[in-house]
């Protein structure tokens, strides 16, 4: 293998591949960047073997061949690298690189060593813009779950349909859906369940401007938008009927200002159990007062402004769901609907008048049972 | 009509009374070193041959008798220990009855050798079987000396009943042995034909004769225990839980320096231990009351093994609490170190005897668990070996091999067991909220539905309310399934499933620890907080540390868990200091 490629190409490559790297493992090839020089320019790959990001750059490939070199250590390289021109060689296991009088050599793997990235085919996939992507990720996939007993809730659950596309996350407790249109989407419904680092990988390499085109490949997805492909393994097994728990009876609504609910609950939480974060919200006519009485520790009490329709209501939350969800909330009010102190509560973003994006958000909080 | 009843003889008398007190060797070295004690001896010698069956003999160096008193000591009821009921009860003294040394000369060849005045010269007086044979003048030092061969020889129907000399010998021993903790400033030495079974300098407190008696070891896995309520007032030292085991134990009982029995006393002082021992555990037990005048009759047994107590179930609760909070304290957790010092109880200095004392008995020769000054225990200031968070600055904490909490306190080192620490917390918690209704639970989104075999479903059913109030709402679903639709959320990282069947399971099938508990109550707290707490290899950040640390210290027993083992190991400083030789 022998090729020129510029600092800045090879950074950015390099930049794209290695955080996709464990920094943990007990397989030493995993550490490593793979290096495919063809004729077409240089594809580097990085996995942790759930994951895996291929870019492919630019270069002048004077030798075709491939290899495998730490990742971590020729990016540290290519950062501090002068701006001329690096030329890539390889000896043996090692791989050389020179750029003006730095020369370095590093010890790599044979490109055998590295596990295949799943065989995709992006022909008869589908196609979204990244701003619609991100937007789906960013809204939705904070709520996935970390509890290890239920996997299929360790993913995101994308839908695809005619004319929609749609992410949900849930750990059980509270949830997060959005909906969005999208113009070529497919004509039967299909549902992914995506592990959220995939995702994060997406978030990272791909802007809003780019059109993603996302292929299937048996038990794996891929996404690709220029010279960037993110494959990752998909989470097996039938996703919960989310659409049953959204509530359809909720009979009382408080519409709120989002910062100053926000920030209200902040206080609260302050004097919460740090390990419940357990807080009491009391809604009457025209005020939500916000209560909180934590043994050994004090107790906190806040009143803030509604517009509030429907009976009186006292109800129990995680004050960490409450302000997670609002952090993700882009508009100036948010509605919340309830039914009842047991029964799921839901926060809606409240668009401004002719603000009709057609954009679908909500998000269900169970609440804490209230003793009394 | 002839006339049939009589007085009986004295010899005869004697004799039957001798079967109540002296059932054997053992019991005649109790007698006469408690009449050694009472007499305000500074050193008690025991010598037996064949067990004390052929022979026994007490020195002391004590009050010592004139010739006059020597002779009457002999007679029965003759004691100058008590002069009507209110001395009965005021407990001063070992003897009340004046019946041990003529019980004990009816059956035997006695001899007593005394010199209570140095102006006089001392009295040598030999008895067989009660009858007076000898009473001659003798030079020797101030004291009492009594010698008791053959005993038995005039009841050969009792000598029958005496064991081995092997087992005799072990008796004494036992008997010495225990009045040697209730009397920590005399010094005992027993030999048995010319082997030295014990010899014990005066110690100045009860740690150090314990330490005498048991070795270093055994005195350093002792924390010692104050209470007082009632009037009542105890101390003493138990075992610290993670040095207590299962089957052999020691376990001593005093009431103003007199040994008694009581099974229900040792049994609140094991339920004082509940939760922080394994079930099986029998952790030693010294204890030492002193109560209000009255309060307590000695006189129920003919060997005096049995004290009644007016108000025995006020004693239980002050055994308990005192015991509890004992265990409380951080002298309780385990240690690393080597050579920890002897916990700090002091004992009463010891005042020479004398005039002014009022005759043979005082309070100077009684129990000497208690300080000079009568203080029971400690200052607060010199509590045991202070390992305690300085207040003013917050330890240093910090997670290590994602198991254990390593905080740097003022005089040390704590190792703090993460999943031992939050089950103590989760169990304290889940105790408390049983009682206040419940805590709250997390109402879920998607239920959980989940099969059970059959028995631990019933068992699911039938502690759905308790269930409830830990959080866990559980609703039967007929068949096998029930239905969770709420879960409790003791940390972040909780497998609320998880956790439920094994929660379910141990509840159905018992464990060891379920076993330990008193009540259906603790059954399920217990078992909730063994399933729900962090587990070992649960990352924490520092804020999760530090939430962790500060709730265990704010439990009631923040040095043990639920299953009886330690939650803190600590390392001294002078422990580090003497191991890197500074
Ligand atoms: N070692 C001794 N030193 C001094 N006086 C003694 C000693 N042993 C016995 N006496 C005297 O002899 C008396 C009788 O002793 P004895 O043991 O028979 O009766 P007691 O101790 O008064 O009552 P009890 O029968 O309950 O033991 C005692 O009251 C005491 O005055
Ligand atoms: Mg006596």
């Amino acid at each position: 293998m022998n090729f020129t490629i510029t600092r800045q190409n090879l950074h950015k490559g390099l930049a794209a591949v290695s955080a996709s790297i464990p920094t943990k493992t007990t397989l030493p090839v995993l550490s490593n960047i793979l290096f495919e020089a063809t004729s077409e320019g240089v594809r580097m790959s990085g996995t942790d073997l759930d994951v895996g990001v291929r870019i492919q750059v630019p270069a002048d490939v004077s030798l075709e061949g491939s290899l495998t070199a730490p990742g971590k250590k020729l990016q540290e390289i290519a950062r501090e690298l002068p701006d001329e021109p690096v030329r890539i060689t390889t000896q043996g296991d090692q791989i050389e690189l020179r750029c003006g009088r730095s020369h370095f050599k590093l010890n790599g793997l044979p490109s055998e060593d590295f596990p295949t990235l799943p065989a995709v085919s992006f022909e008869s996939g589908w196609q979204a813009t990244g701003e619609t992507l991100l937007s789906l990720i960013h809204h939705t996939s904070f709520a996935v779950s970390t509890e290890e007993s239920r996997p299929i809730l360790n993913g995101v659950l994308w839908e695809l349909s005619d004319g929609q596309m749609r992410m949900v996350a849930t750990n059980g407790h509270r949830l997060a859906k959005m909906t969005v249109p999208a113009a070529s989407s497919s004509h039967t419904t299909v549902q992914f369940i995506v592990p959220p680092a995939a995702l994060q990988q997406v978030q990272r390499l791909f802007g809003k401007e780019e059109e993603v085109v996302v292929g299937q490949e048996g038990n794996h997805l891929g996404f690709r938008s220029g010279g960037t492909e993110v494959y990752t393994r998909l989470i097996e097994g039938s996703y919960p009927n989310y659409d049953q728990v959204i509530p359809r009876d909720n009979d009382k609504w408080a519409v709120v200002d989002r910062k100053t609910l926000e920030s209200a609950v902040r206080r609260m939480a302050v004097v919460a159990s740090d390990q419940t974060h357990r807080i009491r919200m009391s809604l009457a006519k025209e005020q939500m007062q916000l209560n909180v009485l934590t043994p050994d520790l004090g107790e906190g009490h806040d009143e803030i402004e509604v517009q509030f329709e429907g009976d009186d209501l006292e109800i129990g939350f995680n004050a960490a769901y409450l302000l997670e969800i609002l952090r993700y909330m882009d508009t100036e009010e948010v509605r919340l609907g309830f039914k009842a102190p047991e029964r799921a509560a839901t926060i809606e973003p409240v668009s401004g008048e002719g603000e009709e994006s057609g954009i679908e958000y909500l998000c269900l909080v169970m609440p804490l049972r209230l003793l009394d | 009509m002839a006339r049939t009843i009589e007085v009986l003889p004295d010899a005869v008398a004697n004799q039957i009374a001798a079967g109540e007190v002296v059932e054997r060797p053992a019991s005649v070295v109790k007698e006469l070193v408690e009449n050694a004690l009472d007499a305000r001896a500074g050193r008690v010698e025991i010598e037996l041959a064949g067990g004390g069956k052929r022979k026994v003999r007490v020195a002391d160096d004590g009050l010592g008798m004139s010739r006059e008193d020597a002779l009457l000591s002999l007679d029965r009821h003759a004691t100058s220990k008590v002069r009507g009921t209110s001395d009965l009860r005021a407990l001063k003294t070992f003897g009340f009855r004046g019946e041990a040394l003529p019980s004990i000369a009816s059956v035997s060849r006695l001899t007593l050798e005394t010199q209570a005045d140095v102006a006089e010269p001392g009295t040598s007086i030999r008895v067989e079987g009660g009858r007076i044979l000898q009473v001659r003048d003798m030079a020797r030092t101030r004291g009492t000396t009594v010698q008791v061969e053959r005993l038995f020889f005039n009841a050969p129907a009792r000598a029958k009943f005496l064991r081995n000399t092997a087992a005799e010998t072990r008796a004494v021993s036992d008997a010495v042995g225990t009045l040697s903790l209730a009397h920590p400033g005399v010094a005992f030495r027993l030999e048995s034909e010319g082997r030295v079974l014990l010899d014990l300098n005066a110690a100045s407190d009860l740690p150090n004769r314990v330490a005498q008696l048991w070795g270093d070891r055994a005195a350093e896995e002792l924390i010692p225990v104050h209470g007082e309520g009632e009037g009542f007032r105890l101390v003493g030292l138990v075992q610290r839980p993670d040095a207590a085991r299962p089957g052999f134990r020691r376990t001593a009982l005093f009431v103003h320096g007199r040994p008694f029995r009581e099974p229900a006393l040792i049994r609140a002082g094991d339920r004082a231990y509940r939760t922080t021992v394994a079930p099986e555990t029998r952790p030693w037990i010294l204890l030492e009351l002193r109560v209000p005048a009255g309060s307590v009759d000695v006189n129920v047994h003919p060997t005096k093994a049995e004290v009644r107590f007016q108000n025995r179930n006020a004693v239980e609760a002050l055994v308990e609490r005192s015991i509890r909070e004992a265990l409380e304290g951080e002298a309780s957790a385990a240690t690393m170190d080597q050579d920890l010092p002897l916990p700090h109880v002091q004992v009463r200095e010891r005042s020479p005897a004398g005039p002014g004392d009022g005759g043979g008995s005082s309070e100077t020769q009684m129990a000497l668990f208690l300080r000079g000054d009568g203080a029971p225990g400690p200052e607060p200031g010199q509590e045991v070996d202070g390992l305690v968070p300085e207040p003013a600055e917050p330890p240093r904490l910090w997670q290590v091999h994602r198991a254990y909490i390593l905080a740097e306190v003022r005089d040390g080192l704590l190792l703090i067991d993460q999943h031992a620490a939050h089950e103590r917390v989760l169990f304290e918690e889940i105790m408390r909220s049983f009682d206040t209704g419940g805590s709250e639970g997390q109402r879920l989104l998607f239920p959980l539905t989940l099969r059970l075999p059959a028995a631990e479903y019933e068992q699911a059913e039938a502690l759905s309310g308790l269930l409830h109030q830990t959080g866990f709402e559980v609703e039967g679903f007929g068949g096998d399934t029930v239905i969770v639709h709420g879960v409790p959320a003791p940390h972040p990282n909780f497998d609320a499933e998880r956790s439920f069947r094994e929660m379910i399971e141990e509840l159905t099938h018992g464990s060891e620890l379920v076993r330990s508990a008193r009540n259906q109550h603790e059954r399920v707290a217990m078992s909730f907080a063994c399933k729900s707490a962090i587990k070992a290899g649960q990352t924490l950040d520092e804020r999760e540390v530090q939430e962790l640390f500060d709730r265990l210290f704010a439990t009631e027993l923040p040095y043990h868990d639920v299953h009886g083992r330690p939650t803190v190991v600590r390392l001294s400083s002078r422990e580090l200091e003497r191991k890197f030789g500074r």
